[in-house]
């Protein structure tokens, strides 16, 4: 009876605690923590994480740094959407769908220009332009600039995602399932993409950099609502970071390798040949690049005929916690 | 069944008493089941619909029907539960069959028994989604993996309760049946088959329920259709309220198979003469 009560009385307290929390959380001027994710994708992330740059500005103020890791843009959606991380990265195109979707998030920050995705197949198949994909299995994860990629590229020449068979895999797990053969093709993701072209062989059919739509950091609008000058401290670091990065390849390579333990031929190819750190406001050109994604996205279905893309943009986008460069 | 007891009253307005007892029972019993869901359901339209909360990560019931009609209306949802019902159906037949033959085997004969049961004793005691990376391995990410992996999630049950049904049957029927000098075959089917059948059922309403745990870990591992398909799309989508569609369709489907097993069981537990509650 006694473990009944408890749980009973855990339920019950977990379904009240949202209601209290922002309350609470309201009364203190400061977070006990900042809550933020790291990501291969995102390699300034690392850079941060390794050398304890965020840990270092606030520990100061006796606020602590939590560091979770997301594997897609999905899962930093979910994780900002759970109110589990502050800051999350994503990619641009990923970030708007999010918001269309209830997410209460705000787009503040360029971490990066990538060429991150393309539509990868294995070397042994006969797949060698979008049009052979009609019907054949193809590993996605859906929510991700390689989703959003994949239904443009089908979207370019007449098909939709009803004439293939979407295989719904987080990155690493498509990359696994396409080198195995239980699916034909992948819309690949860096760094697992650079390292299935060198050491499996795989190879990109389909490239098209101008709809990678940047590496976006996102903060959730309860955040910025109550702590704006953290945030502007915050990016701050990250742009330390960046500019550190862009002065310092070797050091940021080093970083990249301790953690992925991916080989130097596999890190080269995503951070010097597809990645751009010189990019940080999300200016005129970053929002064009993911209005046009909503847009093809809205026309491709995935997003309803009803939503204001465009307002929804304008929503989603905040640029003023940017410090001048 | 507190009527009985007015029977001395007369028979005539006994027996219409008893009839309308019977059909407001039936009414009102399931109607009482549905009081706690329904009140919270309604409890929680009504605070999101006041503004109290944003039903954002936990959508009221209007917007999860509404998302539930848009999915039939596409027919996602049929096909979607169709697949699984598929999946679960497969999986569920070949795990009773394995359970069924090696359960019945190990009941029947303690040689069989000595010789199979420790290891699947051992095996059982490997949580069955410890072997999803193996499966994968083995038999990649599509129905064959998914079915095996039901399929042995199912078995475990059945034929911990076949075999254990098998040598519990009561040793005064059996010497009954010999009393009676029934042949082999008269003795199963008269006496074992029956004894051992409400123990059988409930293992297999069991295995059932596993089956449906499972093939949500089936589909989890990579899947273009299935009701756990729409759930990862709902995950990695951002959307809350097709995540609770999927769920209870789920609901509604595995509550549904295992009313359909209680029902095919019933002529053959006519038999029984046992208190019920119900």
């Amino acid at each position: 009876m006694q473990s009944r009560r408890g749980f009973l009385g855990t339920a019950v307290g977990a379904g009240l605690i949202p209601l209290s929390l922002p309350s609470l959380a309201r009364a203190a001027d400061k977070p006990s923590e900042i809550r933020i994710d790291w990501a291969t994708y995102n390699p300034v992330s690392m850079v941060l994480k390794q050398n304890g740059l965020l840990e270092k500005e606030f520990g100061k103020d006796g606020i602590g740094v939590r560091w979770v890791q997301s594997l897609g843009s999905n899962k930093a959606l979910e994780f900002l959407n759970a109110s589990s991380i502050d800051f999350g990265s994503t990619a641009g195109s990923a970030a708007l769908l999010g918001r269309i979707n209830g997410n209460p998030i705000k787009s503040v920050y360029v971490y990066s220009r990538p060429e991150w995705t393309a539509l990868v197949t294995r070397k042994d198949t006969s797949i060698s332009k979008i049009e052979d994909l009609k019907g054949k299995r193809v590993a996605v994860t859906r929510g991700t600039d390689p989703h959003i990629f994949l239904v443009r590229a089908l979207q370019s020449v007449g098909l939709s995602e009803k004439d293939i068979v979407p295989v719904l895999l987080q990155h690493p797990d498509g990359k696994i399932a396409l080198i195995r053969g239980d699916v034909d093709a992948w819309a690949g993701l860096d760094p697992m993409m650079a390292a299935a072209q060198i050491e499996d062989g795989a190879r990109l059919f389909y490239r098209n950099k101008a709809a990678n739509t940047y590496g976006i950091l996102n903060a959730s609008e309860d955040f910025l609502k109550k702590y704006p000058d953290l945030t502007k401290r915050v990016l701050g670091v990250y742009e330390d970071a960046r500019k550190y990065c862009l002065g310092h390849y070797d050091d940021e390579k080093r970083v990249f390798m301790d953690v992925t333990k991916l080989p130097e031929a596999v890190v080269d190819i995503q951070l010097k040949e597809r990645t751009e750190l010189t990019f940080n406001r999300i200016g005129p050109e970053q929002r064009d690049t993911i209005l046009q994604a909503g847009l093809a996205l809205q026309q491709a279905g995935v997003i309803q005929a009803s939503v204001d893309v465009k307002k929804t943009l304008d929503d989603l986008v905040d640029d003023r916690f940017v410090t001048a460069a | 069944m507190t009527i009985v007891a007015e029977g001395t009253t007369g028979e005539g307005s006994a027996a219409t008493e008893q009839a309308a007892g019977t059909s407001w029972a039936r009414l009102s019993r399931p109607a009482l089941g549905l009081l706690l869901p329904v009140t919270l359901a309604v409890a929680w339209e009504i605070i999101v619909r006041m503004g109290f909360a944003s039903g954002r990560l936990v959508p009221p019931p209007s917007v999860v029907f509404a998302t539930f009609a848009d999915l039939a209306r596409s027919g996602d949802l049929q096909r979607d539960t169709l697949v699984t019902l598929g999946r679960v159906a497969a999986g569920f037949g070949f795990g009773v069959a394995a359970a069924t033959i090696l359960g019945a085997a190990a009941g029947y004969s303690p040689l069989i028994r000595r010789l199979l049961d420790p290891t699947l004793q051992a095996l059982r005691a490997i949580p069955s989604i410890a072997w999803v990376p193996l499966f994968i391995l083995w038999l990649g990410i599509f129905e064959a993996s998914k079915v095996t992996l039901i399929a042995a999630g199912v078995f475990f049950p059945i034929y911990l309760g076949l075999m254990g049904a098998i040598q519990s049957v009561d040793r005064k029927l059996v010497e009954v049946g010999r009393a009676f000098r029934l042949s082999d075959i008269e003795m199963v089917y008269r006496i074992l088959l029956p004894a051992v059948l409400p123990a059988y059922v409930i293992s297999l309403r069991s295995g059932l329920g596993v089956g449906w745990m499972f093939v949500v870990a089936a589909e989890f591992m990579g899947a273009s259709e299935g009701l756990g398909y729409l759930l990862i799309d709902g995950q990695q989508l951002g959307k809350p309220a097709e995540i609770v569609a999927a769920i209870v369709a789920f609901a509604i489907v595995g509550k549904a198979s295992d009313w359909l097993i209680a029902l095919a069981a019933t002529p053959f537990l006519r038999w029984e003469d046992v208190v019920r509650q119900d």
